[in-house]
């Protein structure tokens, strides 16, 4: 939850639009009281606008579909309170750390994916449409090449353009 | 706006606990607003988080997961 919360913030659809609370059977109070609070918020968020955000709701659906996210979720207990094989504990701080940037990265990746669907382009132009820095699209972009989901399909003038492979 | 927005959330209910205390809000009727839709999960361990995205993309304007 912790992941899908840093995902829609990164994504601009906020945070707050995921909520996550503990109500026993015994506390039907305590449920219409978070109903009416939580849904007074998402009030306050407004609607939300799917056109716009089509290319990364999709991207941040893809990126938690991503094996070395899935992996990495929900380790918290087993790589933070119990030691490896080698007795190395990771700190709780670092753990969440390499979540969030795995996340990130993984989202950043799916969004190029997403992008690429619709035909060919320069990393210019996926810089533009995805607002990544023109760096960033590069690096993620070699990251797709070697791992055989893009690759080059011709030129404009001297300007290299990338296609998705199937995947 | 002539008319007034009215979000639509999508809720996860685990069975055991908050399914039945969304029940007993009922039984005793505790007022709270209509917007959500209630998914009833066997334990909200179930929910997967591409559930989550899911609904999003699917037209809710928000998700809350009662565990």
């Amino acid at each position: 939850m912790q992941v899908v919360g840093h995902l829609l913030e990164i994504a601009g659809i906020g945070r707050e639009r995921l909520q996550l609370r503990w109500v026993s059977s015994a506390e039907g109070q305590l449920f219409a009281e978070y109903v009416t609070e939580l849904t007074q918020l998402i009030l306050g968020s407004g609607s939300l606008d799917r056109e716009r955000f089509k290319l990364p709701l999709a991207a941040a659906k893809q990126a938690l579909q991503a094996p070395p996210l899935r992996w990495l979720m929900g380790m918290e207990k087993q790589l933070t309170e119990r030691e490896n094989v080698f007795h190395e504990k990771l700190e709780a701080g670092s753990y969440h750390l390499i979540l969030e940037q795995r996340a990130e990265e993984e989202y950043q990746k799916a969004l190029l994916c997403e992008t690429l669907r619709e035909g060919p382009k320069t990393v210019r132009q996926m810089a533009q449409e995805t607002g990544l820095p023109v760096y960033t699209v590069s690096l993620r972009l070699n990251h797709l090449e070697r791992s055989g989901l893009a690759d080059v399909s011709g030129h404009e003038g001297t300007t290299f353009k990338f296609k998705l492979l199937a995947a | 706006m002539g008319v007034k927005f009215e979000p639509k959330i999508l809720a996860f209910l685990c069975k055991w606990c908050s399914y039945a205390s969304a029940d007993l809000a009922g039984v005793s009727r505790f007022q709270y607003p209509s917007n959500i839709r209630v998914m009833l999960t066997m334990c909200s361990g179930r929910v997967d988080p591409v559930f989550v995205m899911e609904g999003l993309s699917s037209g809710f304007d928000g998700v809350f997961v009662f565990g």
